[in-house]
């Protein structure tokens, strides 16, 4: 099994066997050879899928509000896959990844699919990562992806990068859930869901967020945007998953933004290879390891060198010095 | 963006037994070994451990049992993973597991046992060394 | 014990010449980095008052015991002489147990009651029954009838009262009941018992754990929320002040919270903290604090194997909870204020090793010391082939009990109240473990109190955290198990006991128990009234769904009718909701 050939991979993807696409998932996000291939491979059948990015600080209850959705877009019709992200350790580089613990409603229900992924610390953060896994899911057949992110720092603003609808989960009695809304991540969220509706200052922090919606000039016409859920108790749900699903069907009508994302998907893919080749290159004939010499030896400065590596490796010229 | 092979490992209770001291000191454990642990915690049916394995595609499987039942929970797992053509992913047992049961538990096809107190660098070197290098 | 400032200064003088003179010159010729020198003196407790922070044996705070002298204490000659051999478990009950059927079960009480046993049924249930399963469930798979009894309905329930008729009827034996989730179904079922055989239920004795939070922290046997649990608890605290006075109201804390990995500080200030919440439904349900209060246990504080600091822990838990109740909770009788616990301190079960178990006789006898120095009967347990899983053995239990007996005959252990009083050492200790404990609690206190700490996950984070770092601290080297992580050369000997396991229980019947189980409640289920099974559970739904009521008496009829434990369960599941796991 371990040693299958992509192509069969993505046989087995389009063949609707859960265990290929598994294998094919851990490949594309490990960047096994022929990862790239498989990508090529299945991305004519891709393009169906709506993916949902679901962000928030811990505690929020977004599992649990993840794993309600999935059971109610099933419900609807839907084949739901879920990518539950946790952070990677910095030191040890594993990862201790307990999202689906809180999915039990759906973890054998057939139209549903949950993954974990850690962030690994890739250079591509976040968004690269499950751009790929959602497109290998959306050429599975799952047109509807939910992503969970872990919500803290850089995540919750990586998110809208792959995502086609955001929405930011925020939880009364957390101090934070205003700070929250002042750290920029209101300008990348769709929609505001308060959880744990039944809480003291539920009602607060959906006022709260529609003041600062109003503050903001919000132009979002016609489409309410603060919800309030329990997730536990199904409160509200219904009311969401409309809302979701009112937004993803309307996203063809609004290009501006898919081409933004389809521009940074690009541009990240073009970094990221100019920057593995051009390391490796450098590495293999000797030119890293005599420039990092002269640079200790005070015999020439990084910029001068790195500016002279660009020129000679990429054709490119030096920046200009205004 | 770089990335690389992990080493993920599924760590589940199947059964009612609720103990689970010895299941979260493993999963931060092979987390701080550098593996990704997928923790699904208390009271998973055999069928929820089959499926999660497969989805999240693990390299092995850690079952831990304090209750006694992990000769029937076991055995029901294994013949769930065969059935669903994931018979090779490595099943491991640890808890309390009486002397005689260990031999019944490898004829079943588990690929290791851990009795409770076992270190977590020889968990941890276990899965490397003998699970993953053949 | 209080000093003039002369007095201090004039001792701190004497100890920092102490220290220039005696010790720096020692450590220097012993070239060590640090001093391993710790010595306590009268500058450490400046300001100790003795009756504030001691007192007297019974007396408030209750620091230095709940009672001038101790059962135990009283007939411990007389014991001797007639050399009475204990059948350890808690007070009048017998020995903790239970597998197999109900008939299983009732066979083996028959059997060690011709051995002599006069305790009532101390009961252990499977992990089925304990989390509200019949055992058909496929949830059940495995489990029926292997950590304990099964019991799917009243019927099982009688059954394994057979043997306790007359001289040994429930209204002369104690039941003990290691049950908490469904713990009000079982509670149900001994009313309904007791209706049955024409005995008042006043007369009722024993012990229901009944303690869902720790479950959520520690042991994992829950079915419903934190929240809804603490409504049935209430109605099983209001059902039992009320109908069976006589019978403890819970076992709370402390044993299984701190076997699950937690310090010694988060044991006792989560096991207070689920106290406060107890505590504080009874008064919500408009009981007096000084009646329900005094019926409260507590189940074995302990489990290390520093012995003064778990000295010190049972002096601090004492005082804390007096406090507690009469200072917050306006308790005017003592008799409220103190943990009644009838195992005190211990090493625990985590403290024993699989390797070179013989050791774990040594290791059993300091929890007994401790146990003796701070208000408990000295007693070595566990019996060291208690890792090894496979029950206690005859040579196990001898060994345990003799090591008791040495310890309360022949070296006198607790033939005095609280000899650490007063100590510099002990009282420092004491005072520290205390304001930890405190910090902790306080904190909880800001969360909401335990309820909210443990929907929170704070609890369960923190004691699996604790764990870890243990674990860690062993791997590390950081903390010495003899015979695990040092002193394992080659030239070290493993001693090995021929012990004769007590198969007590036949594993024929074991085997074959899931089977039997099951034909017996296919049998139930054909022979009963369906049309008064689903009235009954009717009328439960309705009852569950009124906070105000009281659910006791619907269970009661539940059971009477032969509707089955998960039938029951499953009602209040559809009421309350089941509980969710928490993130690590």
């Amino acid at each position: 099994m371990k040693n299958e050939s992509w192509q069969k991979l993505v046989e087995g993807v389009c063949e609707g066997k859960p265990r290929a696409l598994a294998r094919l998932i851990s490949r594309v996000e490990s960047r096994t050879p022929g990862w790239q291939q498989a990508m090529k491979a299945l991305y004519p059948r891709t393009g169906k899928a709506r993916i949902l990015g679901i962000t928030g600080s811990p505690g929020a209850g977004k599992s649990s509000l993840v794993s309600r959705l999935a059971a109610g877009f099933v419900e609807r019709g839907h084949r739901v896959g879920v990518i539950a992200v946790d952070p990677s350790s910095p030191f040890s580089g594993g990862a201790l990844l307990g999202d689906r613990l809180r999915m039990r409603e759906v973890a054998t229900t057939p139209d549903v699919y949950i993954r974990s992924m850690a962030t690994r610390g890739s250079l591509g953060g976040l968004a690269q990562g499950t751009r790929d896994v959602s497109r290998v899911l959306d050429a599975a057949g799952y047109d509807l992806v939910l992503i969970e992110t872990v919500g803290v720092g850089q995540d919750e603003i990586e998110i809208v990068k792959a995502a086609d609808v955001v929405a930011l989960v925020c939880v009364p009695g957390q101090g934070d859930s205003v700070q929250a809304l002042k750290a920029g991540v209101m300008e990348i969220a769709d929609l505001f869901v308060v959880n744990k509706a039944d809480r003291d200052g539920a009602d607060q922090v959906v006022a709260d967020i529609r003041g600062m919606l109003a503050l903001a000039g919000d132009d979002s016409g016609d489409l309410e945007r603060v919800f309030s859920t329990n997730a536990l108790s199904g409160e509200g749900l219904d009311a969401l998953i409309d809302a979701l699903s009112v937004r993803a069907e309307r996203l063809p009508q609004a290009p501006d933004r898919a081409g933004e994302r389809v521009r940074d998907e690009l541009l990240t893919l073009l970094e990221s290879g100019i920057a593995r080749r051009l390391r490796a290159r450098i590495a293999a004939d000797g030119r890293l390891e005599a420039a990092v010499e002269q640079i200790r030896t005070r015999q020439s400065d990084p910029y001068t060198l790195a500016e002279a590596l660009l020129a000679d490796l990429a054709g490119l010229e030096a920046e200009s010095h205004d | 963006m770089e990335s690389e092979q992990k080493v993920r490992v599924l760590v589940a209770k199947p059964g009612l037994d609720g103990h689970d001291r010895g299941a979260r000191v493993i999963a931060y454990g092979l987390r701080d070994a550098g593996f990704e642990v997928i923790y699904t915690g208390l009271r998973q049916s055999p069928e929820q451990i089959a499926r999660e394995a497969i989805q999240e595609d693990v390299d092995v499987i850690g079952l831990s049992i304090l209750s006694g039942a992990h000769l029937a929970l076991t055995k029901k797992v294994l013949e769930l993973l065969r059935e669903q053509g994931a018979e090779d992913i490595p099943v491991l047992v640890g808890g309390l597991i009486p002397e005689s049961d260990k031999e019944v538990l490898r004829e079943l096809g588990v690929a290791g046992i851990f009795t409770a107190g076992t270190p977590i660098s020889e968990v941890a070197a276990f899965i490397t060394s003998q699970l993953l290098a053949a | 014990m209080s000093r003039s400032r002369e007095e201090i200064e004039r001792i701190e003088r004497a100890e920092a010449s102490w220290r220039k003179d005696v010790v720096e010159p020692r450590v220097q010729r012993f070239k060590i980095p640090a001093s391993p020198t710790r010595f306590y003196t009268p500058t450490a407790q400046r300001d100790f008052d003795f009756l504030e922070k001691v007192g007297f044996p019974g007396q408030y705070p209750f620091t230095a015991g709940n009672n001038p002298f101790e059962a135990w204490r009283a007939h411990a000659e007389a014991g001797a002489r007639l050399g009475i051999r204990p059948d350890y478990g808690a007070s009048s009950a017998g020995r903790y147990g239970g597998y197999g059927t109900a008939e299983d079960y009732r066979d083996y009480l028959r059997a060690m009651q011709a051995r002599g046993s006069r305790g009532g049924p101390n009961v252990a249930f499977d992990l089925a029954t304990q989390c509200g399963y019949d055992s058909d469930s496929p949830n059940a798979l495995g489990e029926v009838g292997r950590v304990g009894v099964a019991i799917d309905s009243y019927r099982d329930f009688r059954v394994v009262y057979e043997t306790f008729t007359g001289e040994r009827d429930i209204d002369k034996v104690a039941s003990n009941f290691t049950i908490n989730a469904p713990c009000a179904v079982i509670l149900a079922m001994l009313a309904a018992l007791a209706d049955e055989r024409r005995i008042s239920p006043s007369k009722l004795r024993g012990t229901p754990q009944n303690d869902i939070l720790k479950e959520f922290i520690a042991r994992g046997t829950y079915i419903y929320p934190p929240r809804e649990s603490m409504r049935l608890f209430r109605d099983t605290l209001v059902f039992c002040r009320n109908h069976m006075p006589a019978m403890n109201v819970n076992s709370i804390g402390g044993y299984h919270i701190r076997e699950a990995g937690a310090t010694r500080v988060q044991d006792l200030a989560f096991s207070l903290a689920n106290g406060i919440a107890y505590l504080q439904e009874g008064v919500n349900a408009g009981l007096s604090v000084d009646d329900f209060a005094a019926k409260f246990t507590f189940n074995a504080f302990g489990g290390s194997m520093q012995v003064y600091h778990e000295i010190a822990f049972q002096r601090a838990a004492r005082r804390m909870w007096a406090r507690i109740v009469k200072e917050q909770f306006g308790a005017r009788a003592p008799r409220a204020m103190m943990i009644r616990q009838p195992i005190a301190a211990h090493i625990g079960c985590t403290s024993t090793t699989l390797q070179r178990p013989l050791n774990n006789i040594a290791r059993s006898v300091m929890g007994g010391m401790a146990a003796g120095m701070s208000g408990g009967m000295p007693s070595a347990y566990p019996p060291f082939d208690e890792p090894l899983g496979l029950g206690h053995s005859l040579e196990s239990i001898q060994l345990q009990i003799d090591a008791s007996r040495i310890m309360i005959y022949e070296a006198g252990i607790g033939n005095v109240n609280d000899p650490w009083a007063g100590s510099y050492f002990m009282e420092s200790l004491t005072d520290e473990i205390e304001a930890a404990a405190q910090q902790e609690l306080d904190r909880i206190a800001e969360m909401g109190g335990a309820v909210a700490a443990i929907e929170s996950g704070y609890m369960q984070r923190a004691v699996a955290q604790s764990a870890y770092e243990r674990q860690r601290r062993i791997e590390s080297g950081e903390d010495f198990v003899v015979g695990v992580n040092c002193f394992t050369g080659e030239n070290e000997l493993d001693l090995a006991l021929e012990h004769t396991a007590i198969e007590l229980y036949d594993p024929e019947h074991l085997r074959s128990a899931e089977e039997r189980q099951l034909a017996k409640l296919a049998a139930l289920k054909r022979t009963r009234s369906s049309t008064a099974v689903s009235r009954s559970l009717t009328a439960l739904e309705q009852e569950a769904k009124d906070t105000n009521a009281n659910v006791m008496p619907a269970l009661i009829e539940c059971v009477k009718n032969d509707a089955t434990l998960q039938e029951i369960c499953d009602v209040l599941r559809g009421v309350f909701g089941e509980a969710e796991p928490v993130k690590l």
